[in-house]
């Protein structure tokens, strides 16, 4: 890696980033680019915005999503009572 | 036994877990059966169940076993993150010296109840239009929160292949995001 990477360079070190801690060249170049690139910083920036709105525990309209259909928990529900009765 | 009530579970717990498991697989059917096979191990497994967690969070981490068998059935025949497919379409967006195509926009910021429902439609269609592995890898990561290298150790692919595959997958969900509306201009 260079002293500086390039966009393409600094988007696959940035998603390493979410990922664990990144050896000190790697850390290095994506900082430095970071500092001189605004979209690149925006890019990680929205990196960490997708982080918050996937996540489960942060993911405030979570119960918006369609849940079982009668069907299914009707299915899920015999299965149930055939295991229970065993 | 006065804290396990089975027959609640269904009912108290299945449309929550139905949701996770719906939101890492991208298919009901595959959602169903994850449910369907948590509450059926914690039937089996509810003498281990020693109250310590809620009865919510011990589902909850049955579910997540359930998912990845899931997904490790279903990944064999998936692409290797080295295919030709998915390098071109990394490639394509940037250019020959390593600069954006199109450089990413500003992002709007939500708040109203019917925008975070649309939100919450947009993160879904654009997570079910990934590639499967890539989907996968990707939720599990982003909506389950597991460690790269527990994903990795658990679907049998290296720290490197999982790299890539994340990268590709972020690239493409946000570029996603943005095509359908999250960036302030083309909202308008």
């Amino acid at each position: 890696m260079k002293w500086i990477a390039t966009c393409k360079e600094t988007s696959l070190l940035a998603s390493r980033a979410m990922d664990g801690r990144l050896p000190f060249a790697d850390r290095l170049a994506m900082r430095m680019h970071l500092a001189i690139c605004k979209n690149c910083a925006r890019f990680n920036q929205q990196l960490q915005e997708m982080r918050r709105l996937f996540r489960v525990e942060t993911g405030a309209v979570e119960a918006v999503a369609p849940g079982l259909t009668p069907e299914a928990r009707q299915r899920i529900e015999t299965e149930m009572q055939k295991k229970l009765g065993s | 036994m006065d804290t396990l009530d089975t027959h609640a579970w269904l009912a108290d717990h299945g449309d929550y877990l139905f949701r996770m498991a719906r939101r890492q697989l991208h298919s009901d059917e595959l959602a169903e059966d994850a449910v369907q096979e948590t509450l059926l191990a914690a039937i089996s497994a509810q003498a281990r169940y020693a109250g310590h967690a809620s009865p919510r969070t011990w589902l909850t981490g049955i579910l997540k076993h359930k998912i990845i068998d899931l997904i490790r059935r279903n990944v064999r025949e998936v692409e290797l993150p080295r295919d030709a497919d998915g390098e071109e379409a990394v490639d394509s967006l940037f250019k020959q010296d390593g600069h954006w195509v199109d450089p990413p926009r500003p992002w709007g910021n939500p708040h109203a109840e019917a925008e975070l429902s649309q939100l919450r439609r947009v993160l879904d269609d654009c997570a079910d239009r990934l590639k499967p592995v890539m989907a996968q890898v990707f939720s599990l990561r982003e909506v389950a929160g597991m460690e790269t290298e527990e994903i990795c150790k658990e679907l049998g692919i290296t720290p490197t292949n999982c790299w890539v595959l994340l990268h590709r997958a972020r690239l493409f969900m946000r570029q996603c995001l943005e095509l359908n509306g999250f960036s302030k201009a083309g909202a308008a």
